[in-house]
């Protein structure tokens, strides 16, 4: 703050101290549980409780890429996740666009109705979404089956089913995550002048020239900003893999937790660290990558 | 070449017609500044010629051939945006050398001519920077560049000096004549400052209402306006309209008698002016001090700015005001009472409909 302080040195010094052992307590209360994870995850002996670790290892680490299935759960998760989130980028840039450049009478009430698929909760729409979707699956195996014959329709069914397959979780996934980034792209568009366009089709850029070295380039603060958010909100999804995933082959990270957590025989708290962490890990690194076009989105579009 | 025509142009949003009929010629080379009030059209002409807005009545030929459906890319027209819309995620050199970049004119060519371009503009130290790193005239210049390395017939500029401050604006009007005189294209131009088209203009069309409501050289709008909207528009402060009844007494002069009660005799400008209510328009450098039997009407003063080279004096009422212009530092008084002579070789007559009557 500017201007003289009008307080002596003194009481200055311990209501600030007071403040920061208030955000310090605060701090520590957010921080431990990230700090036990870690913690925990190097201890050949991690318990429930908060401890030091005698010896450090990383033996969980390897337990969960070595004996158990930890590398595909975690491929599994960053291809579901990750082509969710591509398809989410193209599909609320293209759309985004083309709701803030449209003066149809349709705008808001489209743009207030997609807002409602976020508001309802996932779990309410399991039912109605698993029969959509297992009547599609059987149409769509049953096809596969008279063209490609059983054993190959099987295989195919694993990567392009809608249960029990990739796509239909991705496809799910994506339209979950779609109208927030609808909204942020629109927003967005909304900041960005027409002139930039106009500009470049007076320069004599074509439609796809203009998308590319234009439109792209100034919407990438906005683009990086509804990635992440989808990336964030479906890697965190839990529901949505348990109840649409079985093989074992399919298993997604947070399932993998899951279920390691509901092992018959001892709770196995060093792996069950592990795990967490590796699980976190992806968004904290999302998050690292995209916090500046975060900060650039919400504190108002382009410049320059 | 590039003689611009517009032929009965039409613009309609939805139901509401907003360019009702308008009908241009821009000579080659000429600067031509399209003025009026917001919303009078100007910039939505602007676009029709850009092909940024489709033209939904008449034709716009350019060198003679119809334009209409030619896409803006390949009309040979070049446009400096209000905003500029420089892309903030190039450079100044990749700004100016966009257009020829997408023409796949190899790298050393464009090179060559971003310099050359960015040396008529004094901007060779910044072709490096990215246009948020520029000052306001910096980054116009760069807008101004990105337009004249195309090499266009023809150059439009929509309000290209709103957004600099009034110092800079001054200097940018002489640059912008100085550039006009160096490459030669044909240039029309939108403002809504009167002050930038008479400074600045070959011809000025002035808009009002979607309409040419006047289109002539500068110093003729001054002096010969066609109609009270253009007598209004060009020249400040604008020129006094003065409801007054026209007679004739018979002597070949008409008698204006003012609703204060004075009266001043003009030669008749002859047939089409019917007597009856007309207007008497008189710019306020026109107006004179005067004493005893040289003046004309005597009023109290409402309002004096003194600006030191001259004097504003308004008389009358504040609803219904005569304003005066007078050379250097006048002492007058709110509350004075003050006469004044009317130069009657600088008298306008504007019927009932606002048309001009000239003296024959």
């Amino acid at each position: 703050m500017a201007g003289p302080n009008l307080r002596p040195p003194g009481r200055r010094n311990r209501a600030e101290l007071g403040a920061y052992a208030t955000l310090s307590l605060i701090s520590a209360f957010c921080a431990i549980p990230f700090f036990w994870v870690l913690l925990a995850s190097i201890d050949g002996n991690a318990s429930l409780f908060l401890q030091w670790p005698r010896e450090l290892t990383i033996d969980n680490y390897l337990r969960i890429f070595l004996v158990e299935d930890g590398t595909r759960w975690v491929l599994n998760s960053l291809f579901v996740v990750g082509t969710a989130t591509a398809i989410v980028m193209v599909l609320a840039g293209l759309g985004g666009y083309a709701l803030s450049r449209t003066r149809a009478w349709w705008k808001r009430p489209f743009l207030y109705t997609i807002l409602l698929i976020r508001v309802l909760p996932t779990t309410a729409l399991i039912v109605p979404l698993y029969k959509v979707l297992l009547t599609a699956n059987n149409g769509l195996g049953s096809m596969l089956r008279a063209v490609f014959g059983n054993e190959m329709a099987r295989s195919m069914l694993r990567y392009v089913g809608f249960i029990d397959g990739y796509l239909g979780l991705i496809l799910v996934l994506a339209t979950m995550q779609l109208p927030l980034a609808l909204w942020i792209m629109k927003t967005f568009f909304d900041s960005v002048p027409r002139d930039y366009e106009e500009a470049a089709l007076m320069d004599g850029a074509t439609l796809v020239q203009r998308i590319r070295r234009v439109l792209i380039p100034l919407a990438l603060p906005g683009l990086g900003a509804a990635g992440l958010f989808a990336f964030i909100s479906a890697w965190g999804d839990f529901l949505l893999p348990l109840i649409l995933l079985s093989s074992p082959e399919l298993q997604t990270l947070p399932l993998g937790l899951f279920r390691a957590f509901l092992r018959v025989n001892t709770i196995d708290y060093g792996f069950l660290a592990a795990l967490a962490f590796v699980y976190l890990l992806p968004a904290v690194i999302a998050f690292g990558f995209a916090r500046r076009f975060l900060v650039q989105t919400f504190s108002g579009g382009v410049k320059g | 070449m590039a003689v611009i025509e517009l032929k009965n142009v039409r613009k309609f949003y939805g139901a509401l017609e907003v360019i009702k009929g308008v009908d241009i010629r821009v000579e080659d080379g000429e600067f031509a500044v399209f003025v009026g009030p917001s919303g009078c059209g100007k910039s939505t002409l602007l676009r029709m010629i850009a092909g940024l807005e489709s033209i939904d009545d008449g034709d716009f030929l350019l060198d003679g051939k119809r334009m209409n459906d030619i896409a803006p890319d390949k009309r040979g027209i070049a446009m400096v945006f209000q905003s500029y819309a420089l892309y903030p995620h190039m450079t100044v050199a990749e700004n100016i050398g966009f257009s020829l970049d997408l023409k796949k004119v190899p790298k050393a060519e464009i090179r060559r001519q971003v310099e050359a371009t960015a040396a008529i503009l004094q901007l060779t130290d910044y072709l490096d920077r990215r246009p948020a790193a520029l000052s306001g005239g910096q980054r116009q210049r760069v807008a101004i560049g990105r337009a004249i390395i195309k090499k266009p017939a023809v150059i439009l500029f929509d309000e290209p000096l709103s957004n600099l401050d009034a110092a800079l604006r001054v200097q940018m009007r002489a640059e912008l004549q100085r550039l006009h005189r160096d490459i030669g294209a044909t240039v029309v131009y939108v403002t809504h400052d009167q002050v930038e088209a008479m400074t600045m203009a070959d011809r000025i069309v002035v808009l009002n209402g979607g309409r040419v409501a006047q289109e002539a050289a500068p110093i003729t709008l001054y002096h010969k306006p066609d109609n009270s909207f253009v007598a209004t528009f060009i020249g400040s402060p604008r020129m006094n309209l003065i409801p007054v009844m026209l007679a004739r007494p018979g002597d070949g002069t008409v008698r204006l008698r003012s609703e204060a009660g004075w009266s001043i005799y003009l030669q008749d400008p002859g047939a089409g002016l019917p007597d009856g209510p007309a207007r008497l328009g008189i710019r306020p450098e026109h107006l004179r001090l005067a004493e005893g039997s040289e003046r004309d009407f005597e009023a109290e003063t409402v309002v004096v700015e003194r600006l030191g080279v001259e004097t504003y004096v308004t008389v009358g009422s504040l609803e219904d005001p005569v304003m005066a212009r007078l050379e250097g530092d006048v002492a007058i008084r709110p509350g004075d009472r003050v006469g004044f002579q009317i130069d009657r070789a600088a008298c306008h007559l504007f019927g009932p409909d606002g048309q001009a009557f000239r003296r024959a």
